[in-house]
């Protein structure tokens, strides 16, 4: 596999590779998933963003973790 | 002959010439990634401080609830994402940006300047707020 998947730019790590690509996609798949789900199940404008913004903020964590480890050329 | 072929072997040996010094790649190295290290910091810390910035509001807003009752409450509904996001999580990040910030320093050859706390100010932070979120959680 060819390293680096991505590169920083201030506190986003921006994807240069298709597989990069492809991580951010999913991620953002999942977010508009998890908003849905979250509209659907809560009873009031503050309560979806809240949960929401919970979900979102444990989507770019993980992402952003990911984004590091494959940000990197690792020495052998 | 013999000795032309030498002279010449000598006239054509040169010193090796290095590009760049490997400790200035090294100590450069380490700087970026303790930068890359610092923003994966900031997003892992955002979510137990966007918890704790939500339960400070239900404490304001909601009449006979304190934000440590809420935080006891938080513990008990919630066990393992709390520990999680409040325990396990701060004391990586700690443990991350402490032996980043012993390597930037032993790479710079123990410096004690502004300069070198500029460089580091980032993972200090992330060590401060994960220290204060330990706080928060624990007592």
């Amino acid at each position: 596999m060819k390293f680096p998947w991505f590169k920083r730019i201030g506190i986003f790590f921006v994807p240069s590779t298709i597989a990069g690509w492809i991580i951010l996609l999913s991620g953002i798949a999942f977010a508009v998933y998890s908003f849905l789900d979250i509209d659907g199940k809560s009873h009031s404008v503050s309560d979806t963003l809240m949960n929401f913004v919970f979900m979102l903020l444990i989507i770019g964590a993980i992402y952003s973790l990911i984004a590091y480890l494959t940000s990197r050329v690792w020495k052998k | 002959m013999e000795k032309e072929n030498f002279e010449k072997k000598l006239s054509d040996m040169t010193k090796p010439e290095i590009q760049g010094l490997k400790h200035e790649i090294l100590l450069a190295d380490a700087i970026i990634n303790a930068k890359d290290k610092s923003v994966v910091s900031w997003w892992w810390l955002s979510v137990p401080a966007f918890v704790i910035l939500m339960l400070m509001m239900k404490s304001i807003f909601m009449p006979g609830t304190t934000f440590i009752s809420n935080i006891h409450e938080m513990e008990s509904t919630q066990k393992y994402m709390s520990i999680i996001f409040f325990l396990i999580s701060p004391l990586i990040l700690i443990m991350i940006n402490a032996l980043t910030i012993k390597k930037i320093y032993f790479l710079s050859g123990s410096p004690k300047s502004v300069n070198f706390l500029g460089t580091i100010r980032y993972n200090v932070l992330v060590i401060i707020l994960s220290l204060l979120i330990l706080i928060i959680y624990l007592f």
